[in-house]
């Protein structure tokens, strides 16, 4: 289909982003895996804490404790964080999925809850200052997990704490008193106990009410923000999705290729089953499918679209994008079974509008019921924008491009017709001038000799207007064009006009000042001989006699300047601006020579042109005229130029 | 010694005669062809040493045609006998349009390109080059 590969891949990706627009759930994940690490860092610190708390206990305080045990659920806080570090490693490494680092977490807590109440138990039960430090974990749990969890974990706190104080209090397990912490025992004073566990429950009951609201509230903010993030991430992707689109299809100006890429491209990028595009026919009254992808050719087929009748058609083409939810069902079709018997469910329409009023329709279709929402119609309505326009200079370049081949066609006409017999009647005149037709009196071979005088002047006439019309459709084609060297040519032209400027007692003379090879540029041999034969003859025709003309070649950054500059009858400055018209001749230059087509300097500047060079003029009447020629120097890189074309 | 015959292939009859008049009074023997068919069915007749011949007739290419027949290179070219005699090509198209018209052999097998309108004594010196006697 000559659809570029590079831009086949982007359309496949953007549809797989766009297909699955599972945005939310990326950020849901993002943080679980974020909080993972979080506290696993924090946890570095707590393991920590407890080795440096024990040891502050026990060596500045002088308090007993269970030195071993207590260093021991330091070490194993920190051993066990090791293990989540690598895992976690591993897990973000691998790209793990949201689960395992659910569960990452979920085992975190658990250990950590352990040591929590082991830290408990072996710091002195009820009598432990470590209690407080269960809050800590109620809030974090609080901020982790969903609110009943959270609330369930804060039970299973009250109840891991009472159990522990309870199996103290009955002395079903031993009790680890800080010594010389506390002067009485406290842990089986009941009322101790009681106050102690009942502010304790409503604390941890409290913190999480506390810590489950705010988070609420954040997440429903949380949720907004993901919520237009997601808009704003669909926003960009159609967007760089219409952007890709629209270089796709301005990437050419051929109609059949911009209608075949647009159909392609919609439907990859908006992820459907099929697109086609149908255009107006020329009386305005059928719809003709130009463009399809994904469609079978029985439904492209299935019969005309009239655009008058056919109400979807009419609908779209009044300018609105029409969306059918459920195809073999709507009123809308023209041909609900074959829609049935494609598969087709969903089709979306919109309208490409020309700045002439409506050209066809773009459309896509999908199997899927009810496939296409207000999104997909905004995003529609843009492509089929942003087509017309592709379309719509496409279509203009190919007229011009008819234009041009029926200018073509006429130059060709015009060379036969009207060079022919020209050229013709010039011979026939020169046969009867030669004598081949027999004696010829004086007086009818001046008249002759005048006759063929006005007919090559017609001649001449012909083959101008002939080399405008072909340089104004552009004549050279890119291989014709090589490096010729200027040096040769303006030799070639200044050799040519020796003898006419030796008549006029003219003296004529021509400088290079850079070595040959600097003087190469990019043209054809005839181009360059036409543009200085031009410059050169008009110097000589406009000079008096015994007057001077110099052709001087001087290099000037990467440019080549020509100068031909006479000392000749001047140019007055109010014709200055015409000089280059077509047809135009200055009033004294039709007062010195008679004869002129007016198209010389016309052709000159049209030749410069196309080679990416310009042409100057600078005159004062009764002193003379310059004029300048500025053309890009050709880049000889390893090649060497070619010979100039021998023609007789 | 006989003249030297000289076949025109041209359907312009007056561009015929200002190609006859001079050739004839430098001596050469002319004959004359309307069209490329009846060009190729009278070099066989006549077997010419010299073809003058348009391009632009019939259709804007029909001299190349003839040039590229009579000169073929297919060893069983029905023409094969008449593939040496030197052929001048005339034609009306102006130098400059994108057509290349100089002798070349991979494109055009002709010896001699000459832009109409000729003047009389170049083309009889350019016939003289051809046939040196």
């Amino acid at each position: 289909m000559g659809f570029p590969k590079s831009g086949g891949n982007g359309f496949d990706r953007l549809y797989r982003e766009v297909g699955r627009a599972d945005i939310s759930r990326n950020l849901v994940e993002a943080e679980l895996v974020t909080s993972v690490s979080w506290l696993i860092k924090l946890r570095w610190i707590a393991g920590a804490g407890v080795l440096l708390a024990t040891w502050i206990v026990h060596a500045l305080f002088q308090i007993g404790a269970p030195i071993a045990i207590l260093s021991g659920i330091g070490v194993a806080i920190l051993l066990y964080n090791t293990f989540f570090f690598v895992s976690e490693r591993r897990a973000k490494q691998r790209r793990a999925s949201a689960e395992v680092f659910q569960s990452l977490a979920i085992w975190q807590t658990a250990l950590d809850w352990l040591a929590m109440t082991l830290l408990f138990h072996y710091s002195g039960g009820v009598e432990s200052p470590a209690i407080w430090y269960f809050i800590f974990h109620i809030i974090i749990a609080s901020i982790f997990f969903p609110r009943r969890t959270a609330f369930l974990l804060s039970v299973l706190a009250i109840v891991l704490v009472g159990g522990t104080v309870f199996l103290e209090y009955i002395g079903w397990l031993a009790h680890h008193p800080l010594q010389n912490y506390l002067p009485v025992a406290l842990y089986q004073n009941p009322l101790y106990v009681l106050g102690v566990l009942s502010f304790f429950s409503t604390t941890a009951i409290f913190v999480t009410f506390l810590v489950g609201s705010i988070q609420e509230r954040l997440r429903r903010r949380e949720a907004e923000v993901i919520h237009l993030t997601e808009g704003l991430q669909r926003a960009t992707i159609r967007l760089q999705a219409i952007n890709d689109i629209s270089k796709v299809v301005g990437s050419t100006l051929d109609l059949k290729q911009v209608l075949e890429r647009l159909v392609e491209t919609t439907a990859k990028a908006m992820g459907v089953r099929a697109c086609s595009i149908r255009m107006l026919d020329k009386s305005g009254h059928y719809l003709e499918p130009v463009a399809v992808y994904g469609l079978s050719q029985t439904y492209i087929n299935k019969g005309p679209v009239d655009a008058l009748t056919n109400p979807l058609a009419k609908e779209t083409l009044s300018g609105k994008v029409v969306n059918i939810p459920n195809a073999p069902q709507s009123p809308l079709l023209q041909y609900p079974l074959e829609a049935r018997q494609e598969g087709i469910q969903s089709m979306l329409s919109a309208p490409l509008m020309g700045k002439s009023g409506p050209m066809g329709i773009l459309r896509v279709y999908d199997v899927k019921e009810n496939r296409f929402n207000k999104e997909d119609e905004e995003f529609i309505s843009a492509i089929a924008a942003q087509g017309s326009i592709a379309i719509e200079n496409a279509i203009a370049y190919q007229a011009m491009s008819e234009l041009d081949k029926m200018k073509s066609q006429f130059i060709h006409t015009a060379t036969h017709e009207l060079r022919s017999p020209v050229s013709v009647t010039r011979s026939l005149l020169r046969t009867i001038t030669a004598g081949y037709a027999g004696e010829v009196s004086e007086q009818q071979k001046e008249i002759l000799e005048r006759a063929t005088r006005r007919i090559e002047f017609l001649q001449k006439l012909i083959d101008d207007l002939l080399d405008l019309a072909a340089g104004k459709v552009g004549k050279f084609v890119a291989h014709e064009m090589q490096p010729i060297s200027l040096k040769e040519v303006i030799e070639k032209v200044v050799d040519r006009y020796k003898i006419p400027a030796q008549e006029k007692d003219i003296e004529l003379c021509f400088r290079c000042e850079c070595p040959e090879e600097k003087t190469y540029v990019t043209a054809t041999v005839d181009s360059l001989d036409r543009v200085f034969n031009n410059l050169i003859s008009n110097a000589v025709k406009y000079t008096p006699n015994g007057g001077k003309v110099s052709v001087e070649v001087q290099p000037l950054d990467g440019e080549i300047h020509i100068a031909v500059q006479d000392n000749g009858i001047g140019i007055p400055e109010d014709a200055l601006p015409h000089l280059f018209s077509e047809f135009y001749r200055a009033p004294n230059a039709k007062e010195m020579v008679t004869e002129g087509t007016g198209l010389g300097l016309a052709i000159t500047k049209d030749i410069i042109q196309q080679l990416e060079g310009r042409i100057t003029v600078e005159s004062q009447v009764g002193v003379g005229t310059t004029f300048h020629v500025f053309l890009p120097v050709a880049h000889l890189k390893n090649q060497t130029p070619s010979p100039m074309e021998k023609r007789s | 010694m006989s003249k030297k015959h000289i076949l025109i292939i041209d359907d312009d009859a007056d561009q015929r005669l200002t190609v006859r008049l001079p050739l004839e009074a430098a001596g050469y023997q002319v004959s004359e062809a309307k069209s490329s068919e009846e060009g190729l069915e009278l070099v066989k007749t006549l077997s010419p040493d010299l073809i003058v011949l348009d391009v632009m007739m019939d259709t804007a290419t029909a001299g190349f045609q003839v040039a590229l027949t009579l000169h073929s290179p297919d060893p069983n070219s029905e023409y094969k006998a008449y593939r040496d005699i030197p052929i001048i090509m005339l034609t009306a198209i102006h130098t400059t349009t994108p057509l290349r018209f100089a002798p070349d052999s991979d494109y055009l097998p002709v010896e001699i390109f000459l832009e109409k309108p000729v003047d009389p004594e170049v083309l009889v010196a350019k016939v003289k080059e051809l046939l040196p006697n």
